[in-house]
């Protein structure tokens, strides 16, 4: 492999994690709140978000990256294909995150709950400063974990033309009519990335044997 | 406006309070007024409904009718029957603190921020103020040598002093007290009932479902008895211990094996 080779393969792990990153915020973040709106359990809106989570949980990445990239000029918008791909990981991975947050609802003390409301403090002040918090700490595991898979699963989106570090591969062999190097070098970056995430979920299960009470 | 005129003076005024869980009573037109400065200690077999009175005066237990009043505010509803909204029900229960049978420490915070976490997030104390307060405070239930220390680390008895400190850190016109002995070793139950002991001295307003019947003796000015939701028996210690009326509570009593003097 030459400079340019090598080039190359950085401009695609670059192109995956900027994209993936960007997911995860949005889909944590989107996540928790469906998972809130969902313990309002309003009708019709509640409903639609369970259409949505199982839909978006059953649909492959691949299917749902080409479905919104082909079907957004028929619906008037001009998605490049970044933010086409972009949406397709957050969809799938905001269902399932909300999936993590709401469980990490329904399992938190209502003990706990309780002494905060009892003390004074209003619903929300109670969520910010005493669930959230734990809650925090004990999906981070599970938040991860889907982190990881979206990463690995951003592949996909190479479907819709995005030159990410799978992609580039292809293209540096179809040059160099040697694709095992570039695979390798595509497969250790892989691994750094994720090992990243693996450490942040150490730091947080250090925290979370506290909370085990 | 006259009903919360009427019971100004009192820390905690309770009328006509009802409560049923889907079709059992817990609790029929019961009447309780703790002036201030007033220990008042709840007395019942289980399932008498002590402990919801005791979750209705801060609105934890929602009752089906009748009205409480904290130093003088209503907590829960309006006067004409409007639910209060969320802040102001807030604003009302910060009148009270209130202590568990099982702790509910927040295992996320040490010991300081458990007790200063209120003050700053509910009261908007500066975070120096909060702690010099919370000092106070911890070193009055003698947990001042466990600021940095996390709920997990500590003893029954250690985590139920932190639980009073934090309670009383917002200043609560009435203390409520759930059986704060309960879920403790036998050993360490002398710990917080000293504690209480001592703040009963300082004056402050407490109302405590407790099994303890000498405590209860020696502590309150004023003992109910419940049963089935009905108070049937309500006086002074000394009189409700030595001489009580009805055949229930002299029953309860014998079972209990109360001593003979506090």
């Amino acid at each position: 492999m030459n400079a340019s080779a090598w080039n190359m393969l950085l401009e695609g792990a670059w192109t995956t994690v900027w994209i993936s990153a960007v997911s995860i915020a949005i889909g944590v973040v989107a996540g928790l709140v469906i998972a809130l709106i969902r313990l309002a359990r309003i009708p019709i809106i509640d409903q639609l978000l369970v259409l949505y989570v199982s839909v978006a949980r059953a649909t492959p990445l691949v299917t749902l990256a080409l479905f919104i990239f082909l079907s957004a000029p028929d619906l008037g918008l001009d998605l490049n294909r970044s933010v086409a791909g972009i949406l397709a990981l957050t969809l799938n991975t905001t269902a399932f995150n909300a999936e993590i947050w709401r469980s990490a609802f329904r399992n938190f003390s209502r003990e706990q709950s309780e002494a905060a409301m009892a003390t004074g403090m209003t619903p929300w002040v109670t969520f910010r400063r005493i669930m959230l918090p734990q809650m925090v700490i004990t999906s981070l595991p599970g938040l991860v974990n889907e982190m990881s898979f979206l990463i690995k699963g951003s592949p996909a989106i190479a479907v819709i033309g995005i030159v990410d570090l799978t992609r580039v591969t292809n293209r540096i062999s179809a040059v160099t009519y040697e694709p095992l190097p570039p695979i390798l070098v595509a497969g250790a970056l892989y691994m750094a990335i994720i090992g990243c995430l693996v450490w942040l979920q150490r730091l947080a299960e250090r925290r979370a044997n506290r909370l085990a009470m | 406006m006259s009903e919360a005129n009427t019971s100004e003076t009192a820390a905690v005024s309770i009328r006509h309070l009802s409560k049923s869980f889907d079709d059992v009573e817990v609790l029929r037109d019961v009447e309780l007024e703790v002036k201030t400065g007033e220990v008042v200690t709840i007395i019942g077999s289980s399932g008498s409904g002590k402990s919801t009175l005791l979750r209705c005066i801060n609105w934890l237990e929602k009752p089906d009718r009748g009205s409480i009043h904290i130093a003088g505010q209503r907590i829960g509803v309006h006067d004409d029957g409007r639910p209060m909204p969320v802040r102001e029900l807030a604003k009302v229960r910060a009148q009270t603190g209130m202590v568990f049978q099982g702790f509910n420490l927040w295992p996320h915070l040490n010991v300081l921020h458990n007790v200063t976490e209120a003050p700053i997030h509910v009261q908007g104390k500066s975070k120096r103020e909060a702690e010099e307060l919370a000092t106070a405070l911890l070193e009055k239930v003698g947990m001042s040598q466990k600021h940095d220390s996390y709920p997990n680390t500590l003893s029954g008895g250690q985590k139920q002093r932190v639980a009073i400190a934090r309670a009383l850190a917002m200043q609560p016109a009435v203390m409520l007290f759930d059986e704060p002995t309960s879920a403790l070793d036998p050993e360490l139950v002398g710990e917080v009932l000293a504690v209480i002991k001592d703040l009963s001295a300082e004056g402050y307003t407490m109302v405590m479902v407790t099994h303890e019947m000498a405590f209860a003796r020696a502590v309150s000015d004023q003992v109910v008895f419940l049963e089935k939701g009905l108070i049937i028996e309500r006086a002074d210690p000394e009189t409700f211990f030595t001489t009580p009326k009805t055949d229930r509570v002299r029953k309860f009593l014998e079972n209990h094996d109360t001593p003979s003097s506090a």
